[in-house]
């Protein structure tokens, strides 16, 4: 029942209140991590036993914020679907939102069907006001706060989540949870996950916890988006650098976008840099080109002929080309290996230099690929 | 902090919102009063425990959700007023029941409760949460309910709820509520009968007539009281003049003893013995047998408390036998002094006027109150049965009884002479060891 299919929930509560919660269950992103939808579970009902169903008014909603998830109940009473609800804020007990500045509370309109959803956006908020309020209780951990509240790129996307570890004695700890300005709008579409499933924004999110409140134990992990996450060569293409010891947020933070933005860099101009390459050898060897990858430029196929010998050179161009050098397969089209496959050689190490431009490489690979291919011949004669 | 709720009202609030389709809301009202508890041990000189009580007597349910607040939660005292009435004085507190959900204050509970606890001034004012918790198959239904306090620290925030007589009454008193009975039926009803059981004050006849009762044997037991006093007394007098008689007597006897020795030495060639002495034994005799022949003279004094003074009897024997006592009798015959409080004390008496008074008229009680001695023959009783001529010479029940026997006989003995001794003699005073100083005054 916990794991129950948005669909699934949305068929068990009222009808009256139904439309309140499509917008929550199918549109409802709110904070930072909008990766994870809004979920709703333990539905319940405030009607008697004898009502018949479906009349379930009340349930609890999973709000992903600052690395955790808060489950708030929600009450409404399906006898009375015009009234707006009431909130169980789980074990914020402590936590009491302004209600004056809960416009949406104020002028609770149950014909709209986004109320609900943007009462639930302006309660958390205030919730982020009143985890920045119980920052106070460390002096160092509210420096980290104020110093990145007055730098614009940080500070309007930022939330936090403080507290103790355990209500009674734990040691107060906070997490930070940022947004990190990159730009990641001229990643090449074909680079990001399958767009079908819908993602979403790309984002990438920057965790820093701070298990004590002296900052002395600090554990930083960067969140990327699923589809920049594939873009940029998966999770183990990108490896922050710790967090230096005594060190602060300010400093750190910026060194990570820094990072990132230059990975994505290199992702863009790789793929610029490969179709740019892929262009220059079409231009070059015309009519030789067999095929090659035109959405990624990854790929190229030449059919090259010498004194009546065929041969196929398959060009792999890498991720970070032009930092990395292309990988050249010369393959026989009369031979085959004792496997049944055609016989083939690769080349990695020969002239290269990144700087060069496409062309450059296009010219620069006709002597090579004679060279190569007089040794390929060779080595296939004497087989 | 203690709080109860009478068990008509629980039900009544149950029944309320089990039978409500959705939420539901209300008032508490009852009162909150302060008991403090002293305690005084060996470890301390005395603590005080303060403890305040909340007894929920009755509710005020809302007909419906929002009637006295908005949307944001923002209190109507004017809807307020209209649902509470005259009644507002009285709210300890509210309720609130929502099926199926956590026991914990919400959001608008919480912003609700503020207000109530300054519009209403109270400032320790309750919440009570209802909750039906039901099974996924509907088969068991809980009810639960937890009393809040929200103006406490966030830990001490719930109060634990009593109910009386909800529970196992067998092993416990069954205890009567303080709640006030505000019934109309009740008091209509109470009124019309009422007068057979209380009377005008408002107290129950019976109480009345039982307290008159133990009125009446309060009475009764003073008045005992007062006759065991007055007998005592009376007792006691007796027993003083008993005491002294016993005293005469033995002097008598010494006296007595004194005589016949004299007589005996008078026998013998020796000097007349005085007239005094020589007058005495007969006059003595004399005055015996006609204290013995005659018990009703010389007359024996009335029934007062206090004996007769010494004056009173001289003047009574002035014309009768004058009593004489010799010197060496009259150191016996002094008068025995009394202890203090006794009621009159005897006056100095002649032997022998002392002797018929005190034998024939001896301060016996009076007829006119019951005799109230013990009849085991002591002297008392002796006495009193020589004043009624019951004496029997021979009776050796007395050690009293058989000197009068011997001084019967002794008197008898003497020569007649001895009246006229007697007749000039003049009374002697007792002395306080009287066997003593007879000796002494007949050396």
């Amino acid at each position: 029942m916990n794991n129950m299919s948005p669909e699934v929930a949305l068929n068990r509560i009222s009808p009256e209140l139904r439309p309140l919660l499509c917008s929550v269950v199918r549109n409802g992103r709110v904070g930072l991590d909008s990766t994870n939808c809004l979920r709703i579970t333990d539905l319940k009902t405030g009607c008697t036993s004898l009502t018949p169903g479906p009349c379930c008014d009340r349930f609890k909603l999973h709000i992903p914020y600052a690395g955790e998830t808060l489950k708030w109940d929600i009450i409404f009473n399906a006898q009375d679907p015009e009234l707006p609800p009431d909130f169980i804020f789980g074990e914020d007990a402590e936590f009491l939102p302004e209600p004056s500045e809960l416009p949406h509370l104020v002028q609770w309109d149950a014909e709209d069907p986004e109320c609900l959803l943007q009462l639930v956006k302006e309660l958390i908020q205030q919730y982020h006001q009143y985890q920045c309020h119980r920052l106070r209780e460390s002096s160092r951990l509210l420096f980290e706060y104020d110093s990145l509240l007055e730098d614009p790129d940080y500070g309007r996307s930022l939330e936090i989540y403080a507290g103790h570890k355990n209500s009674w004695t734990g040691e107060f700890s906070a997490r930070f949870l940022l947004k990190l300005p990159v730009d990641f709008s001229n990643i090449p579409v074909y680079l990001l996950k399958d767009t079908a499933l819908d993602p979403g924004e790309d984002v990438a999110l920057l965790f820093v916890s701070f298990e004590d409140a002296e900052a002395t134990q600090v554990f930083p992990k960067l969140y990327l988006s699923p589809s920049i996450e594939h873009a940029l060569g998966g999770s183990s293409a990108l490896h922050i650098p710790a967090f230096p010891s005594g060190g602060c947020l300010i400093d750190y933070v910026p060194q990570v976008c820094q990072l990132l933005t230059n990975k994505v860099q290199y992702v863009i101009q790789g793929y610029h840099k490969r179709r740019e390459y892929i262009a220059a050898f079409l231009s070059h060897f015309g009519m030789g080109v067999v095929e090659y990858d035109a959405e990624g430029f990854t790929k190229l196929t030449l059919l090259l002929m010498w004194k009546d010998f065929c041969v196929l050179v398959h060009v792999d161009l890498p991720l970070y080309f032009p930092r990395d050098q292309p990988t050249l397969t010369f393959q026989s089209v009369y031979h085959f290996t004792s496997s049944g496959q055609l016989y083939s050689q690769v080349q990695k190490s020969y002239p290269y230099s990144p700087r060069w431009d496409g062309n450059e490489m296009a010219k620069r690979a006709k002597p090579q690929f004679s060279a190569t291919r007089q040794a390929f011949c060779s080595g296939l004669v004497i087989k | 902090m203690a709080a109860s709720i009478s068990g008509y009202t629980f039900s009544s609030v149950c029944y309320h919102s089990a039978n409500s389709n959705s939420d539901h809301e209300g008032f508490l009202l009852g009162e909150v009063r302060q008991e403090e508890t002293i305690s005084i041990s060996d470890t301390q000189i005395s603590s005080a425990e303060l403890l305040q009580v909340v007894e929920v007597h009755n509710h005020e349910p809302c007909a419906q959700l929002f009637s006295f607040y908005n949307y944001a939660g923002l209190v109507n005292e004017e809807n307020l007023n209209k649902i509470l009435k005259e009644r507002r004085k009285n709210v300890i507190g509210w309720y609130r029941f929502r099926r199926n959900t956590q026991q914990q204050m919400s959001f608008r509970e919480q912003i609700i409760h503020k207000q109530l606890t300054q519009l209403l001034g109270v400032p320790d004012l309750v919440f009570l949460l209802f909750s039906f918790i039901s099974t996924a198959n509907n088969s068991t239904h809980a009810l639960e309910y937890v009393l809040f306090r929200p103006s406490r620290s966030r830990y001490n925030q719930r109060v634990t709820l009593s109910i009386p007589n909800l529970g196992n009454t067998s092993q416990q008193e069954y205890k009567v509520s303080s709640v006030p009975n505000t019934s109309l039926n009740y008091a209509k009803v109470i009124k019309e009968h009422g007068a057979e059981f209380f009377d005008k004050d408002g107290v129950m006849k019976d109480i009345r007539t039982i307290f008159q009762v133990y009125s009446a044997l309060q009475d009764k037991v003073q008045a005992v009281c007062g006759e065991v006093e007055q007998s005592e007394r009376v007792k006691e007098k007796v027993q003083q003049e008993v005491n002294k008689l016993k005293q005469q007597i033995a002097l008598r006897k010494q006296k007595n003893a004194e005589e016949e020795r004299r007589i005996l030495e008078a026998q013998n060639p020796e000097p007349l013995p005085t007239p005094e002495e020589n007058t005495e034994p007969p006059e003595t005799s004399l005055l015996s047998l006609v204290a013995f022949n005659t018990p009703s003279t010389p007359e024996r004094p009335g029934p007062s408390a206090n004996p007769p003074a010494y004056a009173d009897l001289l003047s009574l024997q002035d014309n009768s036998l004058l009593p004489s006592s010799s010197s060496p009798t009259s150191a016996a015959l002094l008068p025995r002094p009394q202890a203090v409080g006794s009621p009159g004390h005897p006056s100095p008496n002649p032997m022998g006027l002392g002797l018929g008074l005190s034998v024939g008229s001896s301060p016996a009680p009076s007829p006119s109150t019951p005799y109230l001695g013990n009849g085991d023959g002591s002297s008392s009783d002796s006495l009193d049965r020589q004043a009624a001529g019951q004496e029997d010479e021979d009776e050796d029940e007395d050690e009293d009884s058989s000197e009068y026997e011997n001084l019967v006989s002794e008197v008898a003995q003497l020569p007649p002479v001895t009246i006229n001794v007697l007749a000039q003699g003049r009374p002697a005073s007792l002395s306080p060891d009287g066997d003593a100083s007879a000796r002494g005054s007949q050396t």
